[in-house]
């Protein structure tokens, strides 16, 4: 979760958030350098005396052509090898469905066992000491660290979106039309997101919580739940 | 058109990056838009004889157009065919 005041990515707790950080930093350090470039400029042209004797100008024009395209070819590719690779979507060990409501998420877990349930956030009046008001839920999604894990996100009556920072995850919940995403969790954790598509009253509290455990607890957790 | 640009980049020379540049860009953004029009599967020109390319997907063909670590040839058919 953000801790107050936060105006960074949390930490990366899968692999693409990982790429999605290295390109934010460079795509930042690029902007630097084109901010510095340009304050310089900027602050040299206030102090200066100004002269017109340089009416054409054919060598430095080539400069600050060639220069912001190869820049924006920096950019371009990383990002590009990004998105494909958040795209791919190869032999997954889990399927878990993420449906959105007004105002909680329900979840199926159909592979193996018919485990389905509900995830409501728990009411700040009803939240112990040392819990993280606004975001924990009654029952976390559980999941098996280090392995692919798909989900299939969709809603049951208006627009949602199931967004978990930390892992890189953000899809839209759209009734009557499936998304696909997925994820690797690189460590066990809890890591908490908040719907992300303004759904009514209750949008900012119907918080998601994904709890990434090793198989073992994994397995003794969904047979738990499928039994009760 | 191209006459013109000519004229104008004997003249300037160093208009000849920017000209290089925006062409590529033309250049590559026709001929994707070309490649999605004949080999997306989800464009129909033919109704009669293609109705629904989409529904005759390949689990071993690649549809995108980059592919960053899955090799789509190597994935094996294990469904049925109909």
């Amino acid at each position: 979760m953000a801790n107050h005041s936060q105006l960074g990515f949390q930490d990366a707790s899968s692999p693409i958030m990982e790429e999605l950080v290295e390109f934010h930093d460079h795509a930042l350090i690029v902007a630097l350098a084109i901010c510095s470039l340009v304050l310089y400029l900027l602050a040299h042209m206030l102090v200066e005396k100004l002269s017109s004797n340089a009416v054409d100008a054919q060598e430095v024009e080539l400069i600050w052509t060639i220069l912001p395209a190869i820049v924006l070819v920096l950019l371009a590719l990383p990002s590009l090898q990004i998105l494909y690779m958040m795209d791919e979507i190869d032999e997954p060990d889990l399927t878990l469905k993420a449906i959105g409501h007004q105002w909680y998420w329900s979840y199926e877990y159909t592979d193996f066992k018919d485990l389905s349930f509900d995830s409501y956030m728990i009411p700040t009046t009803d939240l112990p000491n040392g819990h993280f008001r606004l975001l924990e839920v009654d029952h976390r999604v559980v999941v098996p660290m280090e392995s692919p894990i798909r989900v299939i996100i969709t809603a049951g009556d208006v627009l949602h979106s199931w967004a978990v920072p930390t892992l890189g995850v953000k899809t839209d919940a759209i009734p009557g039309r499936l998304n696909q995403t997925s994820f690797i969790t690189t460590r066990p954790g809890i890591f908490y997101g908040q719907c992300s598509e303004i759904c009514g009253a209750n949008h900012s509290y119907m918080p998601i919580v994904v709890e990434s455990t090793p198989l073992p607890h994994f397995e003794a957790w969904s047979s738990l739940l499928s039994s009760s | 058109m191209f006459r013109l640009m000519v004229t104008h980049a004997k003249k300037h020379p160093s208009l000849i990056p920017l000209f290089l540049i925006i062409g590529s860009g033309g250049v590559g953004a026709a001929l994707y838009v070309m490649r999605l029009a004949i080999f997306n599967p989800d464009v129909c020109w033919d109704k009669k004889n293609n109705p629904e390319p989409w529904n005759k997907l390949a689990p071993n063909d690649q549809y995108k157009f980059y592919s960053v670590n899955v090799d789509y040839s190597k994935f094996k058919k294990d469904r049925p065919d109909f």
